[in-house]
This record gives C-alpha cells, sequence and structure tokens, in this order.
C-alpha cells in the first residue's frame, strides 16, 4: 500500500507542478530541482545509512516508495514552493506558504512512517521540520545565486 | 562518514582526475553561457550522485565507491569529476554542431570513452562490482544519462531565453 501511496503523490506533484502558471525558467526550474536533489539524496543517505537515525524498511516496494519521496517528491515539492513564492506579494503569504510546504512534507514524512517504510529511531518530526526548513531555505537561496548569474550574461 | 579507510592510488587518482578535468574546464574557450555552464555541471554532480545512491547504494548495492561501503570525502570528490565532463559533453555538442545525423555516434562515441574510464577507475580501486554487476550494464547507464542530457540539451535551446 506504502508503494501506491507514494506514487500516487509523485504523480500528483508532478502534474501540479506541470500545469501550475512557473514563475521559474526552464534552466532555473532545473537547476533548483537538481540542487535539491544532490541536498536530498545525500541527507537521506548520512541519517539512514551512516547515522542510522532512521531504519529504512528492506521490501523493495517499500523501498521504491522510498525511492519516490526522496527523488521526486521532495525536490518537486520544493521548486513548486520556489515557483509559488514569487507569486506571493506580501511576507505574510510569503511565511505562510513556506509554513504550509514544510508542513506538507511532514506530513509526506508521517506517511512514511505509517506504512512502515521508514522507522525513526533516534528521529522526530521536529528534526524533519528543521531539515525541511533548511532545505527550502537552500533551494531559495540557490534561485536566486542562478538567477543573477544568468543575468549578468549576454544572449547567446 | 569517513575521510578515507586508507589512504592510497584510488584517493590519488581521484585528485590528479579532478586536477586534469578542471584544468581543462577553464583552459578551453568559453563557448557556453554562464548559466548553462552551471548548469550542466549541477547536471553532471547530480546524475553522478543519483545512480550511485541508487543502483551503487542501498538495497541494489551493486557497486563499491572508495575503499567501503561507508560515505567517504574521496566518494564525494569523485561526484566533482562528472560535474566537467557533463559541460564537455555539451561543449562539444555546441562546438561540433550534432544535429540529427551525428546523435548516435556521438552518444556512442562518449559512451565508449566512459566505459574507458570506469575500466581505469576500476583499476585504479575507485569502483568495485558485487552482486554480479559488471561493466556492461554500465552501458544501460551512460546510455540513459547522455541521451537525456543531449534531449534536455534540445529541449532547453528552444525554451530558454538566453538562446533567443
Amino acid at each position: 500500500m506504502g508503494f501506491v501511496v507514494f506514487f500516487f503523490l509523485a504523480w500528483l506533484i508532478v502534474s501540479l507542478f506541470v500545469v501550475i502558471k512557473k514563475k521559474l525558467t526552464f534552466a532555473e526550474n532545473t537547476l533548483v530541482f537538481l540542487v535539491v536533489l544532490i541536498v536530498s539524496i545525500n541527507f537521506s543517505w548520512i541519517v539512514i545509512e551512516e547515522l542510522k537515525l532512521i531504519k529504512l524498511t528492506k521490501t523493495s516496494l517499500g523501498y521504491t516508495g522510498f525511492i519516490l519521496n526522496r527523488s521526486i517528491i521532495i525536490p518537486i515539492l520544493t521548486v513548486i514552493h520556489v515557483n509559488l513564492l514569487l507569486w506571493c506579494h506580501s511576507l505574510m503569504m510569503k511565511i505562510s506558504l513556506f509554513v504550509s510546504v514544510v508542513i506538507i512534507l511532514i506530513g509526506v514524512s508521517s506517511l512514511s512512517n505509517f506504512y512502515d517504510i521508514t522507522e525513526f529511531k533516534h528521529w522526530n518530526y521536529w528534526y524533519d521540520g528543521i531539515y525541511f526548513f533548511i532545505l527550502n531555505g537552500m533551494a531559495i537561496f540557490s534561485y536566486n545565486l542562478y538567477a543573477r548569474a544568468s543575468r549578468n550574461v549576454v544572449s547567446y | 562518514m569517513i575521510l578515507w579507510e586508507n589512504f592510497d592510488k584510488n584517493e590519488i587518482y581521484v585528485l590528479i582526475m579532478l586536477v586534469v578535468a578542471y584544468t581543462a574546464f577553464f583552459l578551453i574557450p568559453k563557448k557556453l553561457p554562464t548559466s548553462i555552464t552551471i548548469l550542466f555541471l549541477v547536471w553532471g554532480f547530480a546524475s553522478s550522485t543519483v545512480f550511485d545512491f541508487t543502483i551503487g547504494g542501498g538495497l541494489l548495492d551493486f557497486y563499491q565507491v572508495n575503499d567501503s561501503n561507508k560515505y567517504e570525502l574521496f566518494d564525494f570528490l569523485s561526484y566533482f569529476l562528472f560535474a566537467p565532463f557533463s559541460y564537455f559533453f555539451i561543449y562539444f555538442y555546441e562546438r561540433f554542431h550534432i544535429g540529427r545525423k551525428a546523435f548516435i555516434f556521438y552518444v556512442l562515441g562518449w559512451c565508449f570513452v566512459a566505459l574507458l574510464m570506469e575500466k581505469v577507475s576500476g583499476y585504479m580501486g575507485l569502483t568495485h562490482y558485487q552482486r554480479g554487476y559488471n561493466m556492461k550494464y554500465s552501458l544501460v547507464v551512460f546510455l540513459v544519462v547522455q541521451t537525456t542530457t543531449a534531449i534536455y540539451y534540445e529541449l532547453l535551446k528552444k525554451k530558454e531565453p538566453v538562446y533567443k
């Protein structure tokens, strides 16, 4: 069941990304996705395999659900967040959006626990929240940095 | 996470390759816009990370990078090696004006280079196959990565304002 839920979530998030009106260019969306993907993969590996703070399922379908979360759901949801953030005009709206995305990511994490894909050993949802907060901050930072670098070039 | 298990030929090989690859990157004349250069450097890093942590670790665990299955500093450094190669792939794609006719030969040429590099990496102790994995399977990975890179670049040229 966990695999089906995570496959559905991955489909939903990708479909949402396709249908929303994007503020970022094709290259900017790709860059933010890749940066978040790199961080997400490295972070999950260190926390799960190196520090053993979270136990990961040994079943192949459950593991595929984990891969979908790590490599599609988390990065695409963060890219959607950066796109939507540029539509927000007030600081209050930006903060609300940021907090909502972090809560959604924690919700996905709780589903992962519910379906026994992951099991927290020395980890909790507060740590998850801090991680997702930093991850989304990094996404916004990398977008700003890349957009600045892109503007400083002459058309090809 | 450790720095290294034994500092020997695989670590020295990574350092030498990093110096060679990044020297070439900085020396060749710039042909691509900065934004595209940055994008493909990150693309190369991400591609190697995705495959290493998906088929090279976890449940599949088809190969070991460097001296152990632990995450070493030199594992991390080795991903930086793929970044300039991703850039070179696009650089020469543009430099040689690769079109429909040359596409297949270009990708196959790069696959040959990649397999050769993998053979050297194996000899230098950077990669160790396990669980029945061998170099044949890497051809599949290279074909997938290089074809998607080229297709993505073609798409980027159509969509990105920097090319208009």
